[in-house]
């Protein structure tokens, strides 16, 4: 025959804080998933952006042709610069295309000449330094090494970070507070109960363990709930995703399990904590 | 073992309960109180137990002054004291084999340890058939049982009982004495707590009466 819990925990709290544990849970997971998907987008903006740069020479300027050698020969002299090649007029027009759609007269309008430029990422020039060259020559041409495009990216990433962070936060801290409410209650329920065990000799620690074993429990199982329930909803978010990819795709294969699992042991961590500290404060405040 | 200087008691700021108490209790000794009902038996097992500390004088048990011990050290020192409360302060939801367990489990003792040990308490008491029968089904004297068993489980140094043949019928009063009497042969202390003064009378071991204030048989120190 097993042996009895020494404490008569009630199973309708139990079953309540393990929902309370999974929505929290479920929360984490969109909070972790905002904080990846947005780290992803930005490293695939900053990746594609970075190792390339582009030089625009103003339609309005005078013997294009010239003016375009001119800086193709500053950027071939410039260190840092692995190459720089002048897009030729149909590709310019594929690129124009978006806005002004398809004009077979192109070559009426003014285009601007614009270079593509390859950039040794470990060894980017500064763009202060070959725009002043550029500007030595009197080309009027602009570099653009898409600085301003990356940091933006990296800082709209680092924002959505924190905000996950911040959530996070929140939901250990809701957890907390939970498990700290309900494990008061119950030691005040059971306080001739816990007066006994202490008057057969059991230590605080002792009676602490009984309630970390319950809490453990009910934070495992509200962990594992909350997070299947976000898996389920992750999946069929995922599989919208894929129409449009603007939203960040959320690759279930790898890590993502492996952070599902971060956390479930991180609600459980909270709540065994929160229940020892809350047990060992209490008994000896009460003493 | 058990040694009371002066020693004055009272519930927060009510009247003295326990006042100028001072006796020795020494190692292996059975000692009597006594004292009509409201006289201070409980209050005074109670200091002895470490629930609560005197409000005068000082008390010493196992050579240590009862007000200097942390509380993992009451809580050791206790599993060295086996307790017969007047109340019983049995678990409901437990059954009769794991109350007498309690004391084993909770210093962590494993089950397949103390089975055997508990189920022959149970035996000896008399409620060998009675081992998973929760208290609210028990009777007011088969409750005492279960706690005197709780009480001797762990072998303990000291036995504090009080009223222990309270609830039971003269036979098994004579029996759970000769219990007691058999611990203290073992070399246990035993502090026996009762207004059954025949019992005192006819067992002529030292008492310390509360209700006078003295003692008698060489026990007073
Ligand atoms: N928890 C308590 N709070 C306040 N006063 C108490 C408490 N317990 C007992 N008392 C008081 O202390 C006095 C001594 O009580 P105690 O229980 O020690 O007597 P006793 O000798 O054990 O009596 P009995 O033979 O009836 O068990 C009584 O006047 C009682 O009212
Ligand atoms: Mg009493």
């Amino acid at each position: 025959m097993r042996n009895s819990s020494l404490i008569p925990f009630r199973s309708g709290g139990g079953i309540l804080m393990a929902l309370i544990v999974a929505a929290m849970a479920f929360l984490a997971c969109f909070a972790l998933a905002g904080a990846l998907g947005a780290s992803k987008l930005a490293g695939a903006w900053t990746d594609g952006l970075s190792g390339a740069a582009t030089v625009r020479i103003g339609a309005e300027e005078g013997a294009p042709e010239q003016q375009l050698d001119i800086v193709l020969d500053i950027l071939k002299s410039t260190e840092g610069v692995i190459d720089a090649v002048p897009l030729t007029e149909d590709e310019v027009a594929a690129l124009l295309e978006p806005w002004f759609g398809a004009a077979p007269e192109l070559s009426d309008l003014p285009a601007p000449a614009i270079v593509a430029v390859t950039i040794d990422s470990a060894n980017e020039p500064d763009t202060s330094i070959v725009q002043a060259r550029l500007d030595g020559a009197a080309t009027g041409a602009v570099y653009d090494d898409h600085g301003e495009w990356r940091g933006r990216a990296a800082s709209a990433a680092h924002a959505v970070r924190s905000v996950a962070l911040g959530a996070l936060i929140v939901c250990a801290l809701a957890i907390a507070a939970v498990v700290i409410l309900s494990v008061r209650s119950g030691l005040s329920a059971q306080s001739a109960n816990i007066a006994t065990l202490r008057l057969a000799g059991a230590e605080d620690r002792y009676v602490a363990g009984l309630y970390q074993t319950r809490y453990f429990w009910l934070g495992l199982i509200g962990g594992i709930v909350g997070c299947i329930l976000a898996l389920g909803a992750m999946v069929s978010f995922d599989a919208l995703s894929t129409v449009s990819r603007a939203l960040p795709s959320l690759d279930l294969s790898g890590y993502w399990w492996f952070l599902l699992l971060g956390v479930v042991v991180f609600a459980v961590l909270v709540c065994v904590l929160a229940a020892r500290i809350t047990v060992l404060g209490t008994l000896r405040r009460g003493a | 073992m058990i040694l009371f200087e002066n020693v004055g008691f009272r519930y927060g700021r009510g009247p003295d309960v326990l006042q100028g108490l001072s006796f020795d209790v020494p190692d292996g000794a059975f000692t009597f109180i006594t004292g009509a009902s409201g006289a201070g038996k409980s209050s005074l097992l109670r200091l002895l137990y470490l629930d609560d500390l005197p409000s005068a004088g000082k008390i010493s048990l196992f050579g240590r002054d009862i007000s200097t011990l942390t509380r993992d050290e009451i809580a050791w020192f206790r599993r060295r004291i086996g307790v017969v409360f007047q109340d019983f302060r049995l678990l409901d939801h437990l059954t009769a084999a794991e109350n007498v367990a309690l004391p084993l489990r909770v210093a962590g003792a494993r089950e397949v340890e103390y089975r055997d040990n508990v189920a022959e308490m149970l035996q000896w008491v008399g409620l060998g058939g009675q081992m998973h029968i929760r208290p609210p089904q028990l009777s007011g004297g088969e409750k005492q049982r279960v706690a005197i068993a709780r009480a001797v489980v762990a072998s303990p140094d000291i036995i504090l009982a009080d009223e222990p043949t309270g609830s039971v019928d003269p036979e098994m009063a004579e029996r759970i004495m000769q219990l007691f009497m058999e611990m203290n042969r073992l070399g246990k202390t035993v502090v026996f707590a009762t207004h059954d003064a025949d019992l005192v009378k006819r067992s002529k071991k030292p008492t310390i009466d509360l209700k006078s204030g003295t003692s008698s048989g060489g026990v007073a120190a």
